[in-house]
């Protein structure tokens, strides 16, 4: 995929108005001043902060954190999907799918045993069955467009098609999860975005979310917001996405670990470069944002 | 009664197993730096072992390896005398991210790996880890169960020396629980703390002690199986029965539940403003674990 092929697939996925389920999710925000954090913490006195550096602190801590955790399932799903694309464009290798699902489920195994917060797994669901809908209903190709003469490519097209919708179908069995990193590994693989691209724009949604969730219960305006977007998002965003870029789950590749039903992660790599969260405090607020008397938000 | 073989550096093992009504060590053994200490305990089935090191505590580079196996319907109670203090890596001076096996040799290691069989439990109720100034600290704890072994795990961290004005200041803190049931995954605690690195250059420097105040000691709890039911049932109706209305300020502790694998476990975590608050505020909210432990050992634990 060139960059210009790149360039317009990112325009379409940062369109705020894709029914992802983004806009009922605060990410805590909403149980964080709820809870009276956007008030000083009375240990370091100092001088009062305004709500726009309380905002911009919660989304550092929040989105570091997040980083830690969701990173190496969204490269490690974008990866799986890559290879069952390399596959297709092979023309062989008839029983890969199979073989690809079960290895995404255990990625969503591993995501749903690593969110031990009740809160940041209902969201998550909602928004990872969300992404996959709009791939299927949103992405692939209307009958109107002319069929390419590429046959590859038309395989790979159906492939692709029938990898989300299985997965999709998994779901509703309850056989697995749908969690949003996953899912979003999936789809932007799917689309043809590097992994590298995928990472970043992940983030960057994620603290584009917590400041709307912010505009929302009127705490920040909505210039201000922006303001945050170009000059405080982005330079956290750049830092995460380098420092998380590289993180993994240690899911074993496909030849090491021909039988699934041994731990099919590398403990090493699983401990050491794997998911964690880092603000114990974030977990605790998110996980009673239920508790709230009144709220506006799912999460 | 217990047999104490060679085992490598750090490296301990504890295998109990049931005489009739008495809980027997098939194996008690340890090596430096690593010391486990079993006192007479007069309850049927329940053997106690406090995991001590030499020093009382851990310092640069120190590794222990604890192999942990339950059997025969008896339970196991892990405690330790104090917190387990971890010294500074280095004078002065703070790791890096570990890249690589040598790395990660100098850190402060401690492994935990226990397996319990059916009808077992294993409580694991130590002091705090305190990690002090530029402390470098791992500790990777696994638990293999049975799928009607119970377990109780308490993992809980403070800020530093507060006498020394420590808060936070240590270089890094990796902790992970894994829970497995029959062989499936189904907790992964993971949390890591540590000091940034680089800091970003266009925001106000942020430091883990920014991210982690007002509180100096945060406390994670799993809970899961037959043996804790009880707990779990108490523990989520005190939960659900909490309506938050805005506060004007941080509350001074905080706490949350969520409910694992249709409530055959529960993971509650707590942050507070010292570690004895902690400490009354799950003596209190665990109440119904004191009998099955005995009220002297559970008064012992939560400092009652």
């Amino acid at each position: 995929m060139d960059s210009n092929d790149e360039a317009y697939i990112l325009l379409l996925l940062s369109d705020g108005n894709l029914p992802t389920g983004a806009f009922v999710a605060s990410a805590g925000l909403e149980s964080f001043v709820t809870h009276g954090f956007m008030t000083p913490s009375g240990v370091t006195p100092g001088r009062k902060k305004d709500k726009l550096e309380y905002t911009i602190e919660f989304i550092r801590d929040n989105l570091t954190s997040y980083a830690r955790t969701a990173s190496p399932f969204v490269s490690d799903a974008h990866v799986l999907v890559q290879e069952e694309v390399a596959l297709a464009a092979a023309s062989g290798f008839e029983g890969s799918m199979a073989d690809t699902m079960l290895r995404l489920q255990a990625l969503d195994g591993l995501y749903e045993a690593t969110t031990l917060n009740h809160v940041t797994r209902r969201a998550s669901k909602t928004q990872g069955v969300a992404l996959l809908s709009l791939y299927s209903k949103g992405f692939t190709k209307p009958s109107v467009v002319r069929r390419t003469e590429d046959a590859r490519e038309n395989d790979i097209d159906i492939r692709l098609g029938s990898l989300v919708d299985e997965f999709k179908v998994a779901i509703r069995r309850e056989e697995t999860h749908g969690h949003l990193p996953i899912c979003w590994g999936v789809l932007t693989a799917a689309l043809g975005l590097s992994i590298e691209r995928s990472q970043f724009l992940h983030l960057f949604l994620c603290a584009r979310g917590i400041l709307s969730a912010g505009v929302r219960m009127n705490i920040i305006g909505p210039y201000a917001a922006q303001q945050l977007l170009l000059h405080a998002v982005k330079p956290l965003v750049t830092e995460e996405a380098k420092r998380c870029g590289t993180l993994r789950t240690g899911l074993k590749r496909r030849s090491e670990n021909k039988d699934i039903d041994s731990d099919p992660f590398d403990g090493d790599i699983l401990t050491y470069n794997g998911p964690a969260s880092t603000w114990p405090l974030g977990e605790i607020l998110g996980a009673r944002h239920d508790l709230q008397h009144s709220r506006v938000f799912n999460s | 009664m217990s047999v104490v073989e060679k085992v490598g550096a750090g490296k301990g093992r504890i295998h109990v197993r049931s005489d009739g009504h008495e809980a027997v060590f098939s194996e008690l053994s340890y090596s430096y730096p690593l010391k486990l200490l079993s006192p007479r305990l007069a309850r049927p089935n329940l053997a106690v072992v406090y995991v001590l090191t030499y020093g009382g505590g851990l310092v640069d580079g120190d590794s222990v390896d604890l192999e942990v196996n339950v059997n025969d319907r008896t339970s196991l109670a892990l405690l330790t005398q104090g917190t387990t203090k971890v010294f500074k890596a280095r004078p002065g001076q703070r790791y890096a991210r570990p890249t690589g096996q040598e790395q990660l040799r100098l850190e402060t290691s401690q492994r935990v790996t226990v397996v319990v069989g059916s009808g077992s439990t294993i409580f694991l109720l130590p002091d705090p880890v305190t990690c002090f100034r530029s402390a470098s600290y791992n500790q990777i704890q696994t638990f293999r169960l049975a799928s009607d072994a119970s377990a109780v795990l308490l993992d809980w961290i403070t800020s530093g020396r507060k006498s020394l004005g420590e808060d936070w200041v240590f270089s890094k803190y990796l902790s992970i629980n894994e829970l497995f049931i029959c062989g499936k995954r189904v907790a992964r605690d993971a949390v890591l703390l540590e000091e940034e690195d680089e800091s970003i250059k266009a925001l106000p420097f942020r430091s883990l002690a920014d991210r982690l105040n007002p509180y100096s000691c945060y406390a994670t709890l799993i809970l899961y199986g037959p043996q804790t039911t009880s707990t779990i049932e108490h523990l989520s109706v005190c939960f659900n029965a909490i309506t938050v209305f805005k506060h004007t300020s941080r509350p001074s502790t905080v706490w949350s539940l969520t409910i694992l694998d249709g409530g055959k476990g529960c993971v509650l975590r707590i942050a507070a403003r010292t570690a004895e608050d902690a400490r009354t505020w799950l003596g209190e909210a665990l109440l119904p674990l004191c009998e099955l432990i005995g009220e002297d050992m559970y008064n012992r634990t939560f400092g009652r």
